[in-house]
């Protein structure tokens, strides 16, 4: 365990340690402590002593205080690690044998707080356009052109994007498709959700083609206004194998972007039940997903908003939050991190509910970017991470099609390369990490020579 | 409603699938059709009703699905309010 040791040494040292003109090591103040490995790099710190005004408690730190930096009041601290197994005993022995230790505290890991729900943005959309290297992937010709990138989500309002983000946008209204009984055309949705995202998968494919697919708009008994039923999306994947067969086998791509789930298992049947969603990789669903993967789309699903620091309020699953095709083995889920590279409180964690190994990686959230919400509101959530990875994602296809670059292919490339936060590799809050354009732009042109 | 699935020809259309599965048409949801899940093993899905289900099975949930975003703040880490939503 880490710990503080306060000692109080001869007033010279003490002296020495406090003056900012002189300079005392760990080793001159604490050395020869049995048991404690000290941390030479840790340069001692002098502790004031509390000092009672006249007639005062001397115990009291109640009470109006004065503090003394002089050298015969002031102590001293150092840093050290003491084994887990010994570290009652020694604390108790140290001051026994070593009367200059005055006390022995821990040192605990102090954590910035985690970006939340309801937090302002960090940062904007230029830095996450800066993060993903937006301007080294056109510069490579991976700038989304002539890619098929699907929204399925509450509709896209294309001229909200395109005037926040001050270029044109390509909408493909022809693949674009609606549920049963959505009204509405494509691009001319109201601002909501699914500009947001829309909006998000263009930072780093900004000559992506957008199909616009409204799907959490459905008007099915049992929905309402912003939500959808897993149905709709079955039905939504089906009109997106069409597209995809439609497209010449050796320039196929298709990118899905899904930022959507189920967040309470009262909607489903429970676990074990042959027609339940969340933990079956037979349900319907989760077998379009695979059929659509094998047929050469990227399919990319949010985590969600569950994690443990900061849960959305509708999170209902007791554990193990990121569930059914979110979880799907041939599927990339993507957690999310603010532009400092930290996980947002909110990212679901692993295991995964189909795959243990869930998210596969993170990507950027939580910025000022589509303003969809109004002008101070961040795109966040995970909603956000994962259109920004499936506009990376577009971005390589534009010179990688499925027929050179599998989706099986895209998904391990990813992961290989994302920038690890654990130093352990996979863990359950990044994933295998976040994701690294500089990483992906080096192992694409050693692939494009080792088969050229 | 439940979803369920059902092998069929290459082409096959929802009176196919109404006819293999002995069902009524007032047992589905004719609105929504028949999907084509999985060309390769000739796999499509309807939406039928929950009676209907359980007689052809077996059924499939249909679970409500929501935006993953703006996340709603709950700093305890605590969940909040169950969201409305019947049970199957």
């Amino acid at each position: 365990m880490r710990v503080l040791i306060q000692l109080r040494p001869s007033p010279d040292l003490v002296a020495a340690v406090a003056d900012p003109g002189q300079t005392a090591t760990t080793a001159d103040v604490a050395d020869g402590l049995p048991g404690v490995e000290l941390d030479s790099a840790f340069v001692p710190v002098a502790v004031p002593r509390p000092v009672p005004l006249a007639g005062g408690d001397p115990l009291s730190l109640n009470q109006p205080l004065d503090f003394s930096l002089a050298a015969e009041d002031a102590s001293v601290l150092v840093r050290g690690t003491i084994s887990d197994d010994e570290l009652a005993t020694r604390v108790t022995m140290l001051p026994t044998i070593r009367p200059d230790v005055v006390g022995v505290f821990a040192d605990p890991v102090i954590e910035s707080s985690l970006t939340c729900g309801g937090d302002p943005p960090v940062g904007d959309w230029h830095d996450v356009e800066r993060l993903i290297n937006a301007a080294g992937l056109a510069a490579e010709g991976l700038d989304g052109s002539g890619v098929a990138l699907a929204v399925l989500d509450t509709g896209i309002n294309a001229a909200h994007v395109a005037r926040h983000l001050g270029r044109g946008v390509t909408l493909d209204a022809e693949r674009s498709w609606n549920p049963a009984g959505v009204t509405g055309r494509p691009g001319e949705f109201e601002v909501d959700h699914g500009t947001m995202c829309a909006f998000d998968t263009l930072i780093g494919a900004p000559q992506a083609s957008l199909i616009d697919i409204p799907v959490l708009l459905s008007a099915r008994p049992g929905g309402s206004a912003l939500d959808g039923l897993l149905s709709d999306a079955v039905a939504a994947f089906a009109h997106l194998r069409t597209v995809l067969d439609a497209q010449p086998a050796d320039s196929r791509s298709l990118v899905i972007s899904n930022s959507w789930g189920s967040f309470s298992p009262a909607w489903d049947f429970p676990v074990g039940h042959p027609g339940n969603y969340s933990d079956n990789a037979a349900h319907p669903f989760n077998l379009i997903v695979a059929s659509l993967d094998r047929a050469g789309a990227d399919v990319l699903f949010a985590a969600g908003n569950c994690g443990r620091d900061c849960k959305d309020g509708r999170c209902a699953y007791p554990d193990r939050p990121i569930v059914g095709a979110n979880s799907h083995p041939r599927a990339l889920s993507i957690g999310g991190v603010d532009v400092g590279g930290e996980r947002v409180g909110y990212s679901s964690q692993g295991p995964g509910r189909l795959t243990a190994r869930k998210p596969d990686i993170c990507a950027y959230t939580h910025f000022s970017g589509s303003k969809a919400f109004g002008d101070t509101e961040p795109d966040s959530g995970t909603s956000a991470a994962c259109p920004v990875a499936a506009g990376l994602v577009a971005a390589i296809r534009t010179r990688w099609p499925s027929s050179r670059l599998s989706p099986a292919q895209l998904r391990a490339l990813l992961r290989r390369t994302a920038e690890d936060r654990s130093e352990v590799g996979f863990d359950y809050d990044y994933g295998y990490g976040i994701v690294d354009t500089a990483g992906i732009i080096a192992a694409l042109q050693r692939r494009a020579k080792s088969v050229a | 409603m439940v979803l369920i699935t059902v092998r069929l020809p290459p082409g096959a259309t929802l009176e196919d699938a109404i006819s293999r599965l002995g069902l009524a048409e007032e047992d589905v949801d004719t609105a929504y059709g028949l999907v084509l899940i999985d060309p390769d093993l000739g796999l499509y899905g309807l939406r039928v009703t929950e009676e209907a289900g359980r007689r052809t099975g077996p059924p499939f949930s249909d679970p409500k699905i929501e935006p993953y975003g703006p996340p709603k703040r709950s700093r305890d880490g605590r969940p909040g309010p169950r969201s409305p939503g019947s049970p199957p």
